[in-house]
């Protein structure tokens, strides 16, 4: 009787111990059930007709950004919704996908079909790659109807870039950018020791010796190979396809069809030979590849004197410098004055799309509208609060961070989400690259310079070479790296070893395949 | 003593003073490095005793004290139900498994071998997460995952099968139930076994940021780890072609911040290893079985 009862007891215990278990996971799934739902029953009803766009329905959109929130973005969001639901009867609920390992996170959140109505996307987060997938909603249909403003506004061209075998996928960011690879380098050490102005390689070269030399100080102190690489490729007009398309490239912007991998030309035998000399010299450390440190990191304490950005991330560097730093004088250099043009970048370098799951696409494409082309949308959601994140200034169309109120508040952080997706350049409130003075002469120069971007819109998707472009890749680091930053003491050797690993890995396979996408790319956009 | 045991007890001595303090090094280096200043370590690089001591980077890292404290209440709170459960789980699954007398048991055993070797993959798993369970920005993806682990479950089954079969066989001659069994015997018989699974539970649930990445979204639902991978992250990111879009704002975490969110994170699941040490000391089931 009595382990009848205890029997009884053990197995009524299990039962009781799944049963919370399973609870637990129902309640949760009813819930989000729910959720789901409600809204569904709204949207079938309603009628869609052009012009007339019904707001009858309360509508939750969920939105997602790239990078990470603000401290008091919570605020800002709720502020921005308040004003959304009187106007459009909607409320956004904004996620981020924070920088955590967020190539797979985004993957993860257009692959698997959850319910997401709009979410930032980019050439850099395999844009074209995602809309030839199926990833994104063709928007062609929506957007006179649902964003009519933004559809007029947005250039022939940037839409253009946006499309994926003839159909538009995203709404591209309206904001021409350059960013073209260049160094930082020490201007108060180059007028202390006479140097020349810096111009081209030969300069370049001076400098590094006579900072070497005179100042005793490795010149590009830390990681090294951003620099010599970049600088490579635009000293040649070697241009990559497509993205990063690794050592196969193009041999200059005029001929975007003669297309190699560079480390059989001679052009990259003539610098690493160059290099070889350079790293002999020591303009870098014999560590360099190895290296954690940014070479940037050792200019701050004196120990450096050259450092890899591109034009607004050397902005960026040099303000933070005058900042921090106020005795370091600094100049940059951009490569793109090798060649004398610029390519800009994309429009849908940033951008917003709509996922296939979006459950209200077009409320999607109304907030977009606003939020784009309303101040009072934009600011708030770009900059924050007025007073509490910035100041209008004197001349009522800058604004100045921090403001007066907050001006010695240690806690204060400048409002700053990842608004690149929606970004206006009519809109926007703040100067570029930091305030950097310099940068409206680049900006000028660059605009004076600047030829379409032929090579970026190329859409590569290495699937049908994946084994190739690995092995090609394992080899570039083994053999490649070393020899490009001169750490091999027998360059003809090393550079023969190179290419027969490279052949070996199966590089002309690669480079045909770059070949056929690039000159496809090229027979539709018409660049002979 | 003898001659030879004072030769062997100087070497033994000599050599495990030598380990340990080559385990030691790095770990007083992360130390010191939170405390050196930062401009120090780009100039010379980690020293074990810095010229230039620093509070700046624990400064920084507890400028929003109440995150870094809710962060540790949801980490703390999850190791525990998650440990606790595990445990609950994890040696109930591996006593029944163990049992002579449960007939299907190599069956049962074979079906959850073979999740160990072929699993559906990150987005089927993502998608039944999501869609199917509901747990999108809530606890439970946290707690849930790791709590019943294929692997933990077999390692206690096979420890569970080293404590001879008379000891249940006796217990039922004087009339005790399976849950008895289970509860008053085999659980107090299986501390060892106990204190190991629970300590990969713990350390499983206490270092863990990728669930966090995948499922939460609320700021206040990120446990410890996430919270610190993520400035880390971050730094990561300015090397990447997505560095051209980041304000100038934007700094990376300096050296100094990285060795003191270590040591916040590892400070104290440090201490958790002397307390559930003595239970791996004990003997099995020394002494259990007479005659």
């Amino acid at each position: 009787m009595n382990r009848k009862i205890k029997n009884l007891f053990s197995v009524v215990i299990s039962a009781l111990m799944v049963i919370v278990l399973l609870a637990a996971c129902g309640g949760n799934a009813g819930n989000g059930g729910k959720a789901d739902n409600q809204p569904k029953t709204g949207n079938t009803g309603s009628p869609q007709n052009e012009g007339n766009v019904d707001l009858s329905e309360k509508v939750e959109l969920v939105w997602y950004l790239l990078g990470e929130p603000h401290k008091d973005t919570e605020a800002v969001v709720a502020e921005f919704n308040k004003m959304l639901a009187e106007e459009l009867n909607t409320t956004v609920k904004l996620n981020f996908t924070s920088w955590a390992d967020w190539e797979t996170k985004y993957n993860l959140l257009l692959s698997a079909g959850e319910r997401i109505d709009m979410i930032f996307a980019s050439t850099w987060a395999n844009y074209y790659k995602y809309a030839a997938q199926g990833a994104f909603l063709p928007l062609d249909d929506l957007l006179p109807v649902y964003a009519p403003e933004t559809w007029k506004n947005v250039s022939e061209q940037d839409w253009k870039e946006a499309k994926v075998n003839g159909k538009i996928y995203a709404v591209p960011s309206t904001y021409p950018e350059y960013t073209p690879d260049g160094i930082v380098y020490r201007e108060d050490w180059r007028k202390e020791l006479g140097l020349p102005e810096i111009k081209d390689l030969d300069s370049i070269e001076a400098y590094l010796d006579g900072v070497k030399r005179e100042k005793g100080v490795t010149p590009i102190n830390g990681k090294a190979y951003n620099e010599i690489y970049t600088m490579f490729r635009a000293y040649y007009d070697f241009q990559h396809i497509g993205g990063d398309s690794g050592v196969v490239v193009a041999t200059s912007y005029d001929t975007p069809r003669d297309i190699v991998a560079y480390p059989f030309t001679d052009e990259f035998e003539e610098w690493v030979k160059k290099m070889r000399t350079w790293a002999e010299k020591g303009y870098w450390n014999s560590d360099t590849l190895s290296s954690q440190s940014e070479a940037g990191d050792a200019i701050k304490v004196g120990t450096g004197a050259v450092y890899w950005r591109n034009a607004p991330g050397a902005g960026g560097f040099i303000m933070g410098q005058k900042t921090d730093n106020p005795d370091i004088e600094l100049a940059y250099f951009p490569f793109s004055r090798f060649h004398n043009y610029v390519m800009p970048t994309l429009s849908v370098q940033n951008a917003m799309a709509i996922p296939k799951s979006a459950k209200y696409p077009e409320r999607s494409l109304m907030v977009l509208d606003k939020l784009r082309n309303d101040p009072k949308y934009y600011d708030l959601m770009t900059y924050g609060f007025e007073g509490v994140h910035y100041d209008i200034s004197e001349d009522g169309r800058t604004i100045v961070t921090p403001p007066a109120s907050r001006a010695d508040d240690p806690d204060y952080a400048n409002y700053d989400i990842a608004s690149w997706g929606w970004r206006v350049e009519s809109m926007q409130r703040v100067k570029p690259a930091g305030g950097w003075p310099e940068f409206d002469n680049l900006l000028a120069e660059f605009r004076e310079t600047s030829r379409p971007n032929i090579f970026a819109g190329v859409m590569m998707d290495y699937e049908p070479v994946r084994a190739e472009q690995a092995a090609v890749n394992a080899v570039m680091q083994q053999y490649g790296l070393p020899l490009m930053m001169g750490l091999i003491s027998d360059v003809e050797k090393g550079l023969e070893t190179y290419r027969k690993q490279l052949e070996a890995a199966g590089v002309h396979k690669l480079v045909d395949y770059v070949k056929e996408k690039a000159n496809a790319h090229f027979d539709a956009i018409g660049v002979k | 003593m003898e001659r030879a045991s004072v030769v062997f007890n100087t070497i033994g001595y000599i050599l495990i003073t030598f380990l340990a303090v080559l385990c030691l090094l790095p770990f007083l280096l992360i130390l010191t490095g939170s405390f050196t200043a930062e401009s120090e370590i780009i100039r010379d690089g980690f020293k074990i005793i810095p010229n230039e001591w620093s509070l700046e980077a624990y400064k920084a890292i507890f400028r929003s004290p109440e995150q870094i404290v809710k962060a540790y209440q949801v980490t703390i709170g999850l190791t525990l139900t998650g440990v606790v459960l595990g445990l609950f789980l994890t040696s109930m699954a591996g006593y029944v498994l163990s049992r002579k007398d449960f007939k299907y048991r190599n069956a049962i055993s074979f079906f959850i071998y073979f999740t160990m070797l072929f699993s559906g993959g990150l987005i089927p798993w993502y998608i039944l997460m999501v869609k199917y369970l509901g747990l999108k920005d809530s606890f439970l993806a946290l707690l849930l995952p790791p709590l019943l682990s294929a692997f933990n479950v077999i390692l206690m089954k096979n420890f569970m099968k080293s404590i001879p079969d008379s000891i249940t066989e006796s217990a039922k001659i004087d009339g005790a139930g399976d849950f008895a069994i289970y509860w008053k015997l085999i659980l107090p018989l299986s501390t060892p076994g106990l204190a190991t699974i629970g300590l990969f539970l713990a350390l499983g649930y206490w270092n863990d940021w990728f669930l966090a990445n995948l499922y939460i979204n609320t700021q206040d639902k990120y446990p410890l780890q996430f919270l610190l991978y993520r400035t880390l992250a971050s730094a990561a990111v300015l090397n990447t072609s997505a560095a051209a879009n980041l304000s100038p704002d934007f700094r990376p975490p300096s050296e100094t911040l990285k060795m003191a969110a270590a040591i916040i994170v590892t400070g104290p699941i440090v201490f958790l290893y002397p307390f559930v040490q003595r239970y791996f000391v004990k003997g099995l089931t020394l002494g259990a079985v007479k005659g």
